[in-house]
């Protein structure tokens, strides 16, 4: 049987629980402009981009003969709950014959994920499963961990590109990971190729640090955020996301696991005291968590039509006055010139220098 | 009498503008041209007229670009800095009215609300995803109304009627202009309805949540435009400052920029203006080295590739460095 996913951040990891699990993997091409134009022409106008480029990725997926598509739902105000289903309608329609199994929220339709939980397994033992799933997991948490500081130190890189260089051979290594011995194998090269970069010596008063904010897959997935993050890193910013896709599994799927989580969202209590779908409550927690933790200023990344994140954009120049943090929202859409919106970027970190060197003088 | 002065260009969507500043920071030269679609060839004409201009005894003692060309134009002229042009901007107003707390700026593409404090940028705004309220919707107008664009501002100010017309969006806009002028209502009226859309638009959409605060600034190719500057005040109650150079702040504040940089760093990288005569040829690929594709735009001068962006892992950029070594030998 030949499956494929969705193309969302650590796409490595979601490879290594199928592999385990004996199916044939279709990795789904890195979306490009291609998948952009493919999803956007056969999508409803109105549809948000993440659901023009999913739509785009599985149509890819198809040509490439996958026959299950293996994807998560959600549930709530959001409008990604009909996604899923509307996907399939519309592969059905184009006349790919792959079938969609959407995985939503457990606690939310126990019966339902007890049955995708069977599909996934197949003829699998459930000890099976559990080992794949585990070492999935794991594999997703450390390369999280490996992003995460890579987009911490790559401002301070000497060489341009060394950063990037070494998350490629990264991804590398950890593809090769079967089992325990070689996830500490992989551990101890990852460790040697970070070692490898070559740094500078910044002070910390220097240092601007930027935090990510927006909707899961935008935040997530490079190819269609612009770059966002090595952007920032070329004009000498450090970032941290507000979605990795580790702490999400942890939030949904292990009990006991999401009390970070569980924490931002109540910062944001008193901005958005429900949920009101996508990740517009946790976003406004994170902006709050990100001034705490010294952070200098935000990106804010908002699929067009996206009515989550429309709320949180509209409660962001209160935000910004009261926490005294500059924020700045950019819509993402099909459009692929970015000349404008790096002009907005290179103004808002040169704005972030000019008040962090003010505030040192004074 | 040898003197030195500080070049900065703005290379924008629809106009090409070139200032230069003496040592001194006083402006000696302007130039504002339309852009056509072919920005070497408008920065060429510039350069040269500036040559003119200010004699031979003049040297170009540093120069910087902005826009949204800035960098194909930063990599012809070797260009000391590269800024985009909020901060251009906001630097030439800050410079010529230092409590200035507001910025409007209407360009030809876009249009940019810029708020500072103690002469820094504390926010701004870029108009979004349309085209309603810039520069190049009315040309368009303009043009449509057979009506030469640097009269639009002086027949808005004849209006004697508020006729209402829709800003949010040019289709609106456009389709209530006609219905107007089909009930018979004077262009002059049909014009400063526009502007005053145009401002409502304006204020709505780039300064939604903000504290617009005066001393206010307008600037930008549009602020010619009388009618809009009218209708800004009618809308703030406040007083709104044209500066003189109003149409090239933008390459103002680069020149700025530029004599900074070049106090700091003590020499110039500017190519000089015989490199000019040099050809350049864009062109862009798609890398396919790995999975992220990078869209590699590269510069060639005299079939030498002299400059490349695009690449995150800088595999072709590393590639340019050996390039100029060679040439060096």
């Amino acid at each position: 049987m030949k499956v494929s996913f969705p193309y969302m951040g650590p796409v490595t990891a979601y490879r290594k629980l199928f592999e385990q699990l004996g199916y044939e993997v279709i990795v789904p091409p890195r979306p490009t402009q291609r998948t952009v134009e493919l999803g956007a022409k056969n999508s409803p106008e109105f549809a948000c981009f993440p659901f023009k480029v999913l739509m785009g990725s599985y149509i890819e997926a198809c040509e490439l003969g996958a026959e299950l598509i293996f994807s998560s739902g959600g549930h709530g105000p959001c409008r990604a709950g009909f996604y899923g289903e509307i996907h399939a309608r519309n592969l059905k329609n184009l006349g790919y014959q792959a079938e969609v199994v959407i995985f939503d929220e457990p606690l939310y339709n126990w019966k339902g994920f007890y049955n995708n939980v069977k599909r996934l397994k197949g003829d699998n033992s459930f000890f099976r499963l559990l080992r794949a799933t585990f070492l999935t997991y794991r594999v997703m948490s450390e390369l999280d961990k490996c992003e995460r500081l890579l987009h911490r130190i790559s401002p301070y890189q000497r060489k341009a590109g060394s950063a990037e260089k070494a998350w490629l051979l990264i991804q590398k290594e950890y593809a090769n990971v079967f089992n325990g011995k070689g996830l500490a194998l992989a551990r101890s090269k990852t460790e040697e190729i970070i070692k490898e970069i070559e740094l500078s010596k910044v002070e910390e008063r220097d240092r601007i640090k930027i935090g990510i904010i927006g909707e899961i897959y935008v935040v997530l997935e490079p190819s269609i955020n612009m770059g966002i993050e090595n952007i920032l890193n070329d004009l000498g910013c450090e970032t941290e996301r507000s979605q990795y896709l580790s702490e999400w599994v942890d939030y949904m799927l292990i009990p006991g696991k999401g009390k970070k989580e569980k924490g931002i969202m109540a910062k944001a209590e008193k901005y958005i005291d429900i949920v009101i779908g996508g990740h517009a409550k946790q976003n406004i927690g994170h902006i709050i968590d990100f001034k705490e933790r010294g952070f200098d200023g935000i990106v804010h990344l908002k699929p067009f039509a996206c009515l989550p994140e429309l709320v949180t954009e509209s409660i962001i120049p209160e935000m910004s006055r009261v926490y005294d943090i500059p924020i700045l929202t950019l819509s993402l859409d099909e459009q692929s010139g970015l000349t404008n919106n790096l002009t907005r970027i290179e103004a808002f970190v040169d704005l972030i220098r000019k008040k962090d060197r003010a505030r040192h003088i004074s | 009498m040898l003197s030195e002065v500080y070049v900065g260009i703005d290379v924008g969507s629809v106009s090409t503008n070139i200032a230069a500043i003496g040592s001194d920071q006083k402006i000696v030269f302007t130039y504002y041209t339309r852009t056509n679609g072919q920005p070497l060839v408008a920065i060429k004409k510039g350069l040269y007229r500036l040559k003119d201009e200010l004699g031979d005894d003049t040297t170009i003692a540093g120069v910087g670009t902005t826009g949204s060309g800035r960098q194909l134009a930063g990599v012809m002229v070797g260009a000391d800095i590269v800024k985009n042009e909020i901060t251009a901007h906001a630097v030439a107003t800050t410079n010529i009215k230092p409590d200035v707390r507001t910025i409007f700026e209407i360009g030809g593409q876009d249009s940019k609300l810029i708020l500072v404090k103690d002469g820094m940028v504390v926010d701004f705004a870029m108009n979004t995803v349309c085209a309603a309220g810039t520069g190049s919707f009315l040309d368009h107008q303009a043009e449509r109304l057979g009506l030469p664009i640097d009269r639009f501002g002086e027949m808005a100010l004849k209006s004697k009627t508020n006729v209402q017309i829709a800003g949010r969006c040019t289709v609106f806009a456009e389709s209530d202009m006609i219905a107007k002028q089909q009930y018979g209502f004077s262009k002059a009226d049909i014009i400063m309805g526009l502007c005053r859309a145009l401002v409502r638009n304006f204020i709505n959409n780039l300064g939604r949540g903000k504290m617009l605060q005066p001393p206010f600034v307008f600037q930008g190719g549009v602020a010619a435009n009388t009618g809009i500057k009218a209708a800004f005040e009618e809308e703030l109650k406040q007083t709104v400052t044209v500066p003189d150079y109003f149409d090239v702040m933008g390459a103002i504040g680069a020149a700025i920029l530029a004599w900074e940089e070049v106090e700091q760093k003590g020499c110039s990288s500017f190519r000089g203006l015989d490199s000019l005569k040099t050809d350049f040829t864009p062109s862009s690929f798609i890398c396919e080295g790995c999975a992220n594709m990078c869209e590699v735009i590269k510069v060639e001068a005299n079939e030498v590739t002299i400059a490349v962006w695009g690449d995150r892992c800088g595999k072709w950029k590393e590639n340019i460095k050996q390039v100029k070594l060679k040439e060096i030998i």
